[in-house]
């Protein structure tokens, strides 16, 4: 499956970055590719068509073991908290949400009763996403199969490629990396 | 605990919904702000509020430019502004601190501590 935009030809000044489960990633230097693999999980690309500034983060809301004890409004903290590290280091470098464009990819389901956890995360993307008035100009969701995702920053451009789930590791629990979750200090 | 006016203001329409679920679920009364801009608008057009809750990233006017026009305000020397932001560096913390700022809470947020937060400093 391919995505979008094709890709031309890598140039020789390519820097290839991963985007791991839990984290982000933003840039605006041509010849950056923000690389990421997914299955269950979500990667949501922002590109601001005018700034030329683009980003990735990948991020799993739903534990495969907790059955329905996990509280919703948990996850959702958590993935706003994704959503908000990314926007915001965008803007820090002169993006803005009405010139930004979203493709959301992954939210798979690679075994059986596992459809909920990735339905989970692909709504929770186009939820936030449409309430935060930025538009979701691709996607590329849900299918039993895993996604390896390119996605380069500074020209929006991504390529969205099936690949064998023996390539990606299970899902496992994850919470992006908050060395101080919630924490308060009063002055 | 009595319900207490509180202005949240949050670039991010998810972040002011969460904010509100949490706040208004507590009992309290909750008015919103999109940006420094709005906030200070809102506050020269209503009651003063007992409480701010401001993030730290926006548009037009930040968190730290709120906190600073809000207490250049004589009415609003006392009134209690916590920062809530994705950001937990000493840096950003201080200088909050040296704005006038009255706490900072870490994103995401723990709903405990923060109606612990927002009753600490209403009362």
């Amino acid at each position: 499956m391919s995505g979008l935009n094709e890709f031309a030809s890598l140039p020789r000044s390519t820097r290839r970055i991963n985007v791991i489960e839990g984290d982000f990633h933003v840039s605006g230097r041509d010849g950056d590719v923000l690389c990421t693999i997914l299955g269950s999980c979500v990667a949501v690309c922002l590109y601001d068509v005018v700034a030329r500034i683009g980003g990735m983060n990948h991020f799993l809301l739903a534990e495969p073991t907790s059955g329905d004890r996990q509280d919703p409004l948990v996850l959702e903290r958590f993935g706003a908290f994704a959503m908000e590290q990314l926007i915001n280091e965008m803007q820090k470098m002169g993006a803005r949400r009405e010139t930004t464009r979203a493709h959301i990819y992954g939210g798979g389901m690679l075994r059986a009763g596992m459809e909920r956890i990735g339905a989970g995360n692909r709504a929770f993307a186009r939820n936030f996403l449409e309430r935060d008035r930025i538009a979701i100009s691709h996607e590329d969701v849900g299918g039993n199969y895993a996604r390896r995702v390119e996605f380069r920053a500074a020209s929006g451009q991504a390529r969205c490629r099936i690949i064998p789930m023996t390539e990606i590791t299970p899902a496992r629990p994850a919470k992006p990396n908050v060395p101080t979750l919630g924490d308060v200090e009063l002055f | 605990m009595s319900p207490i006016s509180i202005l949240t203001v949050d670039d991010s329409p998810s972040m002011r919904a969460l904010l509100r679920h949490t706040l208004a679920g507590e009992g309290h009364i909750v008015a919103e702000a999109e940006d420094g801009i709005a906030a200070l608008e809102w506050l020269s057009g209503n009651d003063a509020p007992d409480l701010v809750i401001t993030d730290i990233n926006m548009p037009r006017m930040d968190g730290f430019g709120l906190i600073e026009a809000v207490r250049a305000q004589p009415c609003f020397r006392d009134l209690p502004m916590l920062v809530l932001s994705t950001e937990s560096s000493d840096e950003k913390k201080s200088r909050a601190r040296s704005a006038g700022a009255t706490g900072w809470i870490v994103k995401p947020f723990d709903p405990a501590k923060l109606a612990a937060a927002v009753r600490r400093v209403t009362h």
